[in-house]
């Protein structure tokens, strides 16, 4: 793959990456009024306090919306057309960008539940995905 | 009830148009030079009038083009405003600006200007810049600029509401036909039916090709004064009745506001509360149109039909050449050219003197003689919207 684009995390964001790597989705919580966070903030946009823990998320959610490619923006996503990217809400709350792996995208639809899957790009970065969760049959 | 006394305080009373569309040999700088110089004699005043230069933001130039700056401009221009703006993020503060400092005294004639040569440096919208992260913690994903931000909220709006490509389509086949009466507009010529809108290809899904506002060349530009000053010069002046902002902010994706209740809400509010009308007294529209949705989202918060009844709206051709509501009746961002908010605030400043030509309204068979009209303005994903309610002379 050509000129691959990477995460770039810095001083504040190199936990959530390094969570990734290790196959955790790691999210800041506020210790004061228990509101879970993202993106990275040094406060919680809920009431301001600067106390806050590191969480893992369970990594399961929905898709809240999506939308399908068909046009290459960049050359590395030229191969992937048509492909689709997605807002998945997390049951512990935070919103986040991804993309369903593992299905066709004309079998996306709002509220499919969800759970991480991550992709290791190399040795040093794993990128967090999604897929759906089927339904169990009995 | 006492009046609000920033209600008809401002007028537009000059307008600047350049060429436009594909035009193979002009800096972004130069197109807002000339937008700035032909407003400035489009109003009848002298260029040392101009005590204030707003400058929307810009996209990055090509690296053999200078950045643009207001002081670049200003340069251009032979001028030394008291006042310069240039916003970097998209916020759509133009008018607050304006209207605040003529109010106060601050300045007495300002100019607003937009320009780009988006073609002659193939720019995509890739380098839009309205992202908390890093671009590569969304780029790793496939995630660049706006056009797939505000496909995802046209898809989350196709399932909560219903709304879909059946609303669109007339906005875009409306906005068309308008163009189609406008010499300017870049698709003057090219009628577009339900069959080219369906056929037209998928950008990012669920948005079309001709969902999508156009890309082009060329500058807008117009002079703001106080309403007393544009009594006096020669245009008839297109009064500022209501002003309304509202900036949510959130990026795309943790957007609350991507369905219903966006910026567009309370700033029509606003506006309308300062202007004294309400939806009855409106005219005509001039509605952002970045995409279809936007001005599906719009109209539905500023209250003229309710989420997801957007078909019933438009199915009469009521924004239609000929109908009883004309919306973005220049051809719009979809089908005239992208200016930003200034494509909408000249068209409804041009209206409301006399001077569309073959489009003019009241002129033009099954309309009437403007008196209000509504213009929207909207930056980012949904993040900033400027709600402005323009009237004629007569309603002050």
């Amino acid at each position: 793959m050509k000129n691959i684009i990477l995460p770039t995390p810095n001083e504040e964001t190199e936990f959530f990456w390094e969570g990734c790597k290790h196959h955790k989705l790691l999210f800041q919580k506020c210790n004061d009024c228990g509101f879970v966070r993202w993106p990275v903030n040094i406060l919680c946009p809920e009431c301001l306090s600067f106390n806050y823990s590191i969480i893992e998320s369970k990594g399961r959610g929905f898709i809240f919306t999506y939308a399908i490619y068909h046009y290459a923006y960049h050359e590395s996503f030229k191969e992937k057309l048509p492909y689709n990217v997605a807002i998945i809400k997390l049951n512990e709350g935070p919103m986040l960008l991804s993309n369903i792996i593992d299905c066709n995208n004309d079998e996306l639809t709002c509220e499919s539940p969800v759970e991480v899957v991550f992709e290791d790009i190399d040795d040093e970065v794993s990128l967090p995905k999604f897929k759906i969760i089927k339904k169990i049959k009995f | 009830m006492i009046k609000n006394p920033l209600r008809g305080c401002s007028a537009i009373a000059g307008i600047g148009y350049t060429e436009q569309g594909k035009i193979a040999n002009r800096t972004a700088l130069s197109f807002h030079t000339e937008a700035c110089a032909n407003a400035i004699k489009d109003a009848g005043i002298k260029k040392d009038d101009i005590d204030g230069l707003f400058i929307y933001r810009h996209f990055n130039t090509r690296s053999n083009e200078p950045d643009i700056t207001p002081y670049l401009v200003a340069q251009q221009l032979g001028i030394k405003p008291d006042y310069l703006s240039e916003e970097a993020n998209c916020a759509r503060s133009h008018l607050y600006n304006a209207v605040s400092l003529l109010y106060s005294g601050l300045c007495k004639y300002i100019l607003i200007s937009y320009a780009d040569n988006a073609l002659l440096s193939k720019r995509t919208f890739v380098d839009e810049a309205t992202h908390g992260e890093p671009f590569g913690d969304v780029a790793a994903f496939g995630q660049f600029g706006l056009v797939s931000a505000y496909a995802m909220a046209a898809r989350r709006a196709m399932f909560e509401n219903g709304t879909g490509p059946n609303v669109w389509k007339h906005i875009a086949m409306s906005t068309r036909a308008w163009a189609n009466l406008n010499p300017r507009a870049i698709m003057h010529r090219k009628v577009m039916s339900e069959d080219d809108y369906f056929n037209s290809k998928y950008i990012v899904e669920p948005l079309r090709l001709f969902d999508c506002a156009l890309i082009n060349d060329g500058g807008r530009a117009c002079v703001i004064t106080t309403t007393e000053r544009a009594k006096d010069l020669k245009n008839s002046p297109a009064v500022i009745l209501g002003i309304g902002q509202s900036n949510p902010s959130y990026d795309i994706h943790q957007s609350f506001y991507m369905t219903k209740n966006s910026g567009a809400k309370r700033a029509s509010e606003l506006a309308m509360h300062m202007a004294k009308v309400t939806h009855k007294d409106i005219d005509a529209l001039q509605i952002y149109d970045c995409f279809t949705y936007t001005v599906d989202l719009t109209l539905s918060d500023y209250g003229f039909y309710d989420y997801g009844h957007g078909e019933e709206f438009f199915n009469d051709k009521k924004t239609y050449p000929g109908g009883r509501l004309p919306m973005n009746t220049s051809g719009g961002l979809l089908s005239e050219a992208y200016f930003m908010g200034l494509t909408q605030l000249t068209e409804g400043a041009i209206q409301l003197m006399g001077r569309a030509e073959e489009r003019q309204l009241g002129v033009l068979n099954g309309t009437k003689k403007p008196n209000i009209v509504l213009c929207s303005d909207n930056g980012a994903a949904l993040q900033t919207h400027n709600c402005t309610i323009l009237g004629s002379i007569d309603t002050l």
